[in-house]
């Protein structure tokens, strides 16, 4: 099992280095270009696909074409010959064919992959952010990273699916027209191209502030959508505080305001895609006028007049499709950069070049902190020359009030952060010189709010690792006592659980996460106020299993309640960072310090007396 | 009858603002008939030229008249496109707010029954789906109607037979007919990709949550494979999404195009026989390019509202539901100062439960005093807690405040005199300030720091930057379980009400920190009843009366003495929690 994982770990490794070194070159490349090696790979997928789009275009924009032919060297010529009728009815369908067949692989092509690319990069990105150490994970909020897998991606799929086809296949388009125009009459393609920089001055008029409007108004609906669900989520507290009114003002407020930018919105795309309607309209107007004269002075055959106010109006099309595109490319333009962003962070905890891999069956848990320091930030250090040294198997209990440090020590021990001076060591090992999977693996850790995963009781105890079997879960289940609650259930193991932990109080929950301890055979243990928030039922039993799993393993207890730690070997007493108060139950009592109040709070005994 | 009904909510909107409405079709239709006239217009602009009886100034009249038709259509059917999408984002407006407010008066048993994606969802995705039916819905039919309307008008008119046209249109018939069979095919597929993007997004959602846990046992392999699972299903789902809508896209303009087809052989056969003029054939051409919009536009329609007659059955039906909480007419309200509580023989069963979550409760609260609750999860102190603000309907009878049934109480007089702290702290992402004063947002600011110092949360406050004023939430400051919790003590401890409830709000604070919290409740609510449910003796021990529920029956009551003496659940969880004791048998 531990061979399988650390194969894995290597290749993980070395594809750090790979991007890392994309990073570097990342500074003087523009968002698109980080986009290259992910295109790269399919680079025949994509010549296909301009092969497809050509075809596509010229069987389309050739059928006014053929009309022109028919206008001009048949029906005004008075040809009777069935025959070639028939032939061009032929051809006509033929462009159809050939027009309806490579459309459906352009898209078909595109899209297999564009799906690749962005599922490629999901993966990659995922990959890079779970790699990143706790304290990322400490220091950004969880929501924005959900963010950036899926809504900033899917706005790199819809750049794929929808703006890089348009920005294709209407480009393809525009220039074919004109290249056609230019190949019917070449003096009035050029009158026409004077539409080319109104167009411009349209699109750039109506740009950024259209932009600004479509910010708006997505601004103002994910404000309704959070306002909303948030209410509904505090409703009985609305209720009970009787605050239905003021709520519902409020509610108003944001619908309002949401309203006032979607009608900016219907105003602003009106208006621009009016303008261009009418733009269109002019412009035939004017080849009429233009063409009428030259067809006139016998200088135009009529149909090549009537190709060109069919190719005149085609014309808009594809600049308003493109036009239209421009907020999708916005958007995804900024997700390219910010998911670029991510992939240039790298983790503040790393492997050693040469760690050192210790055996995992032969670790006694001996633990040092040889005076250590630590702070989260410079300059204002939580941990001031700690000392402290554990013996294998002993159990240690840790009290102190909020911001002591107790947790912070923990997360030295387990390396979520690296000590500023001094050194952790298990075993006499410097923790740096281990290899952080091998060192979580060696560590157990429970903390406050039990975490379960969307999957089977079983898959749970076992964290999804296939090459743990069955039975070894059920028989941790059996041994912290978790296999009555468990056999309760509908489906026994195979119960589906999900995130919220669908119908399993906070201290059954809690008994599954022991359960994955007693599998996983860790050689220290870490309880970070394991049962707070329990009723005294599943306490108990909660209790009754920490008995068992701290057998035979070195184990810190940090609680605020002291039934959980007063049977410990030796109890810490944490305050600013240092140890104040050392020993066990009775030895501390004997102190008459901080952990004697503590004691007579919670019996009760101080505060309530007095008052 | 039922037809009535489930377009009760439109029907009320377009009573209102039918005249918009009208005032809006009527511009479109105008704007249609207008633009039927150019083809119209450059078939006899053909007709003239071929014949050799134009002249320049005639060539200018053509073009002015093209150019009036074209900018006439553009300005009416913007006005009248602007119009219809205006009626339906006033729609959407009201329609959410009515939503909205009919929120705030369904009870906690829809609640639980609902989560909040599903009510979100009618708020979202069904108010958008009648609103499209409703703006793009009726934009599109008026437009296409009247534009084919027009055309097969302007069509008969001339001097084209009728059997040409016939045969021209006749391969586009079939675009409405592909756009219903096909259109439901893609909408499902369509479906199933949001299906799984959601799920992609959910995975993500668990394994960053989770990321401690999945770290620490190093299953991070095992981990990033869940994950490409789902990336992968959401790849697979878009590419069968593709294969259908790029088959529609390309299939549409090739019916088009086979119409176009039959045009030139068949309408330039007759040209050449001399039997339409050149400027007809012209104007044929024209039209039935004219057409390929329209009906691809109903196929649109018809798909958009099947959609919508489902999403406004569903907020019909929504708007239709009532909380059964319901104030008695003749409800009066009450003075709760000074009044005592008294449960008789209350025996409670949630709607669609089948066991009973209270049994034969009988209980007198006296003024101004502290009663403690205790017993474990699932023995009904929450329940009984519920009753008692009319969260859940108690019987008839059941539960009196001095000599006042609570069922012939207003819900404002009884929930204003009433403060609930609930156990989970839910807090808005509003200013911390804002949370406190929940109840009265402009409390004054002394009030507020009181009521902090008094949640022992003060402290925590003033290290804040921006203190009162910090913003909590997903773009502000994340505070712990234990000052989520004081903070929301907070807020029911500045109600100052006759009657307060804490339903185990100290679970997740220290024992020191209890301690002083106790104390500060226990001198500032000397005359006021103070109701705390707990799982810790230490949080109630000094209450004037403490009530061991289990199972939904009172099991004991007395004060902490009295039960510390009896044998029973009492003394075996001060046993437990108290000497450390985790060994006793039988709990």
């Amino acid at each position: 099992m531990s061979k399988g994982t650390k194969g894995t770990d290597h290749s993980m490794d070395s594809s750090l280095e790979k991007e890392s070194g994309l990073n570097g070159r990342l500074k003087y490349r523009s968002a698109f270009g980080a986009l290259l090696p992910y295109v790269k790979p399919h680079w025949k997928t994509f010549l296909l696909l301009f092969g497809c789009i050509f075809l596509a275009v010229s069987a389309e924009l050739l059928q006014p074409y053929l009309f022109k032919i028919v206008i001009d060297d048949y029906l005004m010529i008075g040809n009777v010959d069935l025959i070639i009728v028939v032939v061009i009815c032929i051809i006509y369908l033929g462009l159809s064919l050939t027009n309806l067949i490579f459309s459906y692989l352009q898209n078909n092509l595109l899209q297999k992959a564009g799906q690749s690319i962005v599922g490629r990069i999901r993966k990659d990105l995922f990959l890079h952010i779970s790699r990143q150490s706790m304290s990322y994970f400490d220091r950004v909020p969880s929501g924005s990273l959900i963010t950036h897998v899926s809504s900033d991606t899917e706005a790199l799929n819809q750049f794929f699916n929808q703006v890089l086809l348009s920005l294709l296949r209407d480009g393809m388009t525009l220039i074919f027209i004109i290249v056609l125009m230019f190949q019917l009459d070449v003096t009035l393609t050029l009158y026409c191209l004077i539409l080319l920089p109104i167009i411009a001055f349209i699109a750039i008029a109506f740009r950024s502030y259209m932009r600004k409007t479509y910010q708006l108004a997505r601004t103002s609906l994910s404000r309704l959508i959070s306002f909303v669900a948030e209410n509904l989520a505090g409703m009985n507290l609305i209720q009970a505080f009787h605050q239905e009114k003021e709520q519902q003002s409020q509610f108003t407020d944001r619908n309002r305001s949401y309203l006032r930018a979607n009608l900016r919105e219907i105003r602003t795309n009106v208006l621009f895609n009016r303008s261009f309607e009418i733009l269109g309209n002019l412009s035939v107007a004017f080849v009429v006028w233009l063409g009428g004269n030259a067809v006139l002075n016998r200088s135009m055959d009529f149909g090549v007049l009537f190709a060109f106010i069919t190719y005149i109006r085609m014309f808009f099309q594809p600049i308003n499709t493109i036009t239209q595109q421009w907020n999708m490319l916005q958007s995804a333009t900024v997700s390219i950069q910010r998911i670029w962003s991510i992939f240039s962070i790298t983790p503040e905890v790393v492997d050693m070049k040469k760690s050192i891999d210790i055996r995992l069956d032969q670790v006694q848990g001996q633990i040092d902190f040889n005076h250590i320091q630590f702070a989260y930030q410079d300059g204002s250090p939580v941990i001031h020359d700690l000392d402290l040294h554990i013996q294998p198997g002993e159990m240690i209990g840790i009290v102190g009030t909020t911001g002591a440090g107790k947790s912070s020590l923990i997360s030295l021990l387990c390396r979520f952060y690296d000590v500023k001076t001094g050194s952790v060591t298990i075993d006499g090992v410097d923790i740096r010189n281990i290899r952080q999977a091998t060192l979580h693996r060696l560590i157990g850790l429970v903390q406050q709010e039990p975490y379960l995963y969307s999957g089977t009781i079983v898959d749970n105890v076992r964290m999804f690792d296939k090459s743990i079997s069955r039975d070894a879960v059920i028989q941790a289940c059996e041994f912290v006592g978790a296999n009555q609650l468990i056999e309760r259930l509908k489906d026994g193991y195979d119960t589906r659980l999900s995130e919220r932990g669908s119908g399993l109080s906070a201290g059954e929950r809690q008994l599954i996460s022991f359960a994955r301890i007693i599998v996983f055979q860790p050689k220290i243990l870490i309880l970070d106020e394991a049962t707070a928030n329990l009723d005294s039922h599943t306490e108990q039993l909660i209790q009754a299993a920490l008995h068992i799993v701290s057998e035979g393993r070195t184990s810190l207890v940090i609680a605020h309640r002291l039934s959980t730690i007063m049977q410990a070997d030796r109890i810490l007493v944490m305050r600013d960072g240092a140890i104040v108060e050392e020993g066990n139950h009775a030895e501390l009592l004997g102190q008459q310090g901080y952990y004697e109040q503590l004691y007579l709070h919670s019996q009760g005994q101080t505060m309530n007396e007095a008052g | 009858m039922n037809f009535l009904k489930s377009t009760h909510l439109l029907v009320q909107f377009i009573r209102a603002k039918w005249y918009i409405y009208t005032s809006g079709i009527l511009f479109i239709a105008v704007a249609n008939i207008v633009q039927a006239y150019y083809p119209r217009i450059l078939g006899e602009f053909t007709d003239q030229l071929e014949l050799g009886g134009l002249t320049k100034s005639m060539i200018v009249n053509y073009s002015l008249l093209l150019m009036g038709v074209g900018i006439t259509f553009a300005i009416l059917a913007g006005i009248g496109q602007f119009h219809i999408m205006y009626v339906g984002r006033i729609f959407e407006f009201f329609t959410r707010k009515r939503l909205f407010d009919h929120f705030t008066t369904l009870s906690e048993s829809f609640y639980s029954k609902n989560g909040v994606g599903k009510l979100l969802s009618y708020v979202m995705n069904d108010v958008t789906a009648v609103r499209e039916s409703i703006s793009m819905g009726v934009n599109q039919s008026a437009n296409a109607a009247m534009l084919l309307l027009s055309a097969v008008f302007f069509m008969l008119l001339s001097s084209i037979p009728l059997y040409l046209i016939i045969a021209c249109v006749l391969p586009m018939l079939a675009i409405p007919w592909i756009v219903v069979r096909i259109g439901p095919v893609i909408r499902e597929r369509s479906m199933a990709v949001q299906q799984s993007l959601a799920r992609m997004t959910e995975s993500a959602e668990e394994q960053f949550g989770g990321i401690r846990v999945t770290k620490k046992f190093a299953v991070e392999p095992i981990m990033n494979e869940r994950f490409g699972r789902t990336v992968d299903t959401l790849r697979d789902n878009q590419l069968q999404l593709v294969r259908i809508s790029s088959l529609f896209q390309a299939l549409i303009p090739f019916l088009g195009a086979l119409s176009l087809m039959v045009t030139i052989g068949l309408g330039g056969y007759l040209t050449i026989q001399d039997h339409i003029s050149l400027g007809e054939f012209v104007a044929l051409t024209l039209y039935i390019r004219m057409m390929v919009n329209p009906l691809q536009q109903i196929g649109n329609v018809i798909n958009t509202m099947q959609r919508s007659r489902a999403s406004l059955e569903r907020l019909n039906d929504l708007l239709s539901k009532r909380s059964e909480i319901q104030e008695v007419e003749s409800a009066r309200a009450l003075d709760l100062h000074n009044t005592s509580i008294r449960i008789k023989q209350l025996t409670f069963t949630y709607p669609d439960a089948t066991q009973e979550a209270l049994h034969d409760i009988d209980l007198e609260i006296e003024p101004g005093t502290i009663v403690g609750i205790i017993g474990r999860t699932g023995s009904g102190k929450t329940t009984l807690m519920k009753l008692l603000l009319r969260i859940y309907e108690p019987p008839n009878g059941t539960v009196w405040v001095g000599e006042t049934d609570i069922r012939d109480m207003t819900l404002e007089s009884l929930r204003e005199q009433i403060a609930y702290v609930p156990q989970e702290g839910f807090l808005f992402s509003t200013s911390i300030r804002d949370n406190i004063a929940f109840y009265q947002r402009d409390t004054s600011f002394e009030f507020v720091e009181k009521a902090a110092k008094q949640a022992q949360i003060y402290n925590n406050i003033t290290a804040f930057p921006e203190q009162f004023d910090t913003k909590l939430g997903e773009r502000g400051v994340t505070l712990s379980g234990g000052q989520r919790q004081r903070t929301s003590l907070a807020r029911g401890i500045i109600k100052n009400a006759p009657i307060m409830i804490l339903d185990d709000s100290v679970s997740a604070v220290d024992s020191v920190t209890e301690n002083h919290i106790i104390a500060a409740l226990r001198s500032e609510r000397k005359n006021k009843t103070t109701i705390i449910i707990a799982h810790r003796i230490s949080a109630l021990k000094y209450a004037d009366l403490i009530i061991v529920l289990d199972k939904g029956r009172i099991v004991q009551q007395g004060v902490h003495k009295e039960l510390l003496a009896q044998k029973g659940i009492y003394a075996m969880l001060h046993s437990i929690q108290e000497e450390g004791n985790p060994h006793v048998e039988g709990y």
